[in-house]
């Protein structure tokens, strides 16, 4: 996999409207539907270039709390605040807040009538209004650092499953995010290309990238995550460094999860 | 696939053939039963004439109404694709009103008969629309160039009221129709499209546009092309407010010459010509949108 030379631009100036380092704040998030408390009480600070693993049980909230962070759901209450841009009714911060942060789902969501180039090419250029020229330079290098330059005239329903994921996460990285959210983004994959995604987030996470990710992919949590959330129920069960939080976690709950995914 | 595209298949082939057995029969029993004497040699002339002046070939009744039906079909459906594309996007807005204010149009025009609609419009557009429109200053401020235009475009100067009331008639009752079509089409879109163009920060304009739209005419597009079949199918009814399409002309043919079969068989082949045409126009934009899944 080729390195990842030139991820975000991460220009320090921007720091200046965020308090110290922390580029996401998540304060007693929580959110409901009919019958269900989704998210209850979530709160985070994840600092720059700070990787985030998420992990807990089916139903626990966890694509919930994912999605309220770029505002594909609203929140009930609490705060969020993406690089110091507050998460509220404004409509121009709901806007910057969602061309801000990339988001990759489970299901890969590729648009199918456009080429691989342009799923890419579309938001840079309707939203950042750049040239056609302009974005598929750019197109066409994340295409080679996800390692499928080849497929840029190729639809979507043409390539495997891991093929269409790596399009999506260089479709997301197209709008130059300051963060990246990952839903579950190889659980939807055969066993044997789930590696070739996972290697593409790990090259993403050594050049930079705030990233929050949502998986049960223990290697990569090891190798990658600065920090492991365990959620259960809509709330934080336990934070903790890879480290403490696979070989001496504090819950009991924690134990019991991992057992059950190990 | 919301609708099955239509392909000639070994049952069509019978029953072609079994319709060609009764056509024979019919003929027969008209031929000898009532005695009718068919004069086929009269239609020629009232597909095309000789000028008097210029002794050139002209298009005469039925050539005319084919190409008037042309004409309102082309306009109505173009106007019923857009009032199709925004009744749908209202009906599935989040907006209840916008939702309230599609539905009760479309239920409105689905159950009220299009016969009924055409005199309602007819008198409404001659009434209301035209003064408002101020077309008849419009038309008398031309040049002959553009009035010769408007004339190969829509209609003869003279017979514009009843073309365009005849045009809003069926743009609005094929509207209602190709809204529902568009209706289900955007509601079959996976969520998954939306959040991803949310996502990347997409305005929901061009999230439509983009996204959303192109999918839909994919996946609906043999249902459009029906009723756009329909809407060629459904303009002869504007001859009763005497727009001189091929129904209103084939009614003229039949009092000049008492032809009636004759005509009417004209009549039929060239509304078949049209329709056929139509539906192999659209069966190949079909298979060349389908090459790409
Ligand atoms: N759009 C929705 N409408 C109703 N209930 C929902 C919706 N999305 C999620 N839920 C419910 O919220 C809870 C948390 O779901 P989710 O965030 O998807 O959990 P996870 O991603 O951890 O599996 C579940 O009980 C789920 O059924
Ligand atoms: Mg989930």
């Amino acid at each position: 996999m080729p390195s990842l030379p030139d991820i975000a631009p991460l220009a320090p100036s921007d720091a200046a409207a965020a308090p110290a380092d922390d580029i996401l704040i998540i304060e007693d998030v929580f959110k409901s539907f009919p019958g269900v408390e989704a998210v209850r009480g979530f709160s985070a600070r994840i600092r720059r270039q700070e990787v985030v693993v998420i992990m807990g049980p089916s139903g626990s909230g966890k694509s919930t709390l994912l999605r309220c962070l770029n505002g594909l759901e609203q929140a009930d209450s609490g705060l969020i605040i993406v690089d110091g841009i507050p998460l509220d009714d404004n409509h121009a911060h709901r806007l910057e807040i969602r061309q801000e942060t990339g988001m990759v789902f489970q299901s890969f969501n590729l648009f199918p009538h456009l080429t691989v180039l342009e799923n890419i090419n579309l938001a840079p250029m309707r939203v950042r209004h750049k040239s056609e020229q302009e974005a598929t330079a750019r197109s066409m290098e994340l295409l080679g650092m996800v390692g499928i330059a080849d497929k840029a005239s190729s639809y979507p329903a043409h390539l495997s499953g891991g093929q269409q994921q790596r399009v999506a996460i260089a479709r997301a990285l197209a709008m130059s995010p300051k963060i990246m959210l990952f839903d579950e983004p190889t659980s939807a994959l055969d066993p044997e290309m789930i590696n070739e995604v996972l290697d593409v987030m790990k090259d993403l996470a050594r050049a930079g990238m705030t990233m929050v990710v949502v998986t049960h992919e223990m290697g990569f949590a090891r190798e990658v995550a600065d920090r492991i959330i365990l959620m259960d129920s809509g709330s934080i069960v336990e934070t903790g460094t890879p480290d403490t939080f696979f070989t001496n976690p504090r819950e009991e709950r924690t134990r019991r999860f991992l057992s059950q995914i190990l | 696939m919301i609708a099955q595209k239509v392909r000639f298949r070994l049952l069509d082939a019978i029953i072609v053939v079994a319709l060609l057995g009764l056509a024979g029969w019919v003929y027969y029993r008209i031929a000898y039963g009532i005695e009718y004497k068919a004069n086929w040699g009269v239609i020629p002339q009232y597909l095309l004439r000789r000028d008097g002046a210029t002794g050139r070939l002209v298009a005469n009744y039925l050539v005319e109404g084919l190409l008037t039906t042309l004409r309102l079909s082309v306009w109505s459906t173009l106007l019923a694709m857009l009032v199709g594309v925004l009744v749908a996007l209202s009906r599935t807005s989040s907006s209840l009103f916008w939702r309230l204010v599609g539905g009760a149009y479309v239920e409105t025009i689905r159950n009220l008969p299009p016969l009924v609609l055409i005199f309602i419009f007819y008198y409404f557009v001659i009434d209301q629309l035209m003064p408002l429109l101020g077309l008849d200053a419009l038309l008398s401020s031309r040049s002959m160039g553009a009035l010769r235009a408007i004339a190969w475009l829509f209609a003869d100067p003279s017979l514009l009221t009843q073309l365009i009331s005849g045009v809003i008639t069926l743009a609005f009752f094929q509207g209602a129709y190709i809204s529902e079509i568009l209706r289900a089409g955007i509601l079959s879109i996976e969520r998954g499209q939306r959040e991803a163009a949310w996502s990347l920060g997409l305005s929901k304009l061009d999230t439509m546009r983009f996204v959303i739209m192109p999918q839909v005419v994919r996946r609906v597009l043999p249902a459009l092309a029906n009723e756009f079949v329909n809407t060629i199918k459904y303009s002869s009814i504007a001859s009763v407010v005497s727009i001189q399409e091929l129904t209103f002309m084939g009614r003229q043919v039949v009092v000049a010459t008492r032809a009636i079969f004759e005509t009417w068989i004209t009549v039929s082949l060239m509304y078949m010509t049209l329709t056929l045409t139509l539906s192999l126009f659209t069966s190949r934009l079909e298979q060349r949108l389908r090459a790409r899944d």
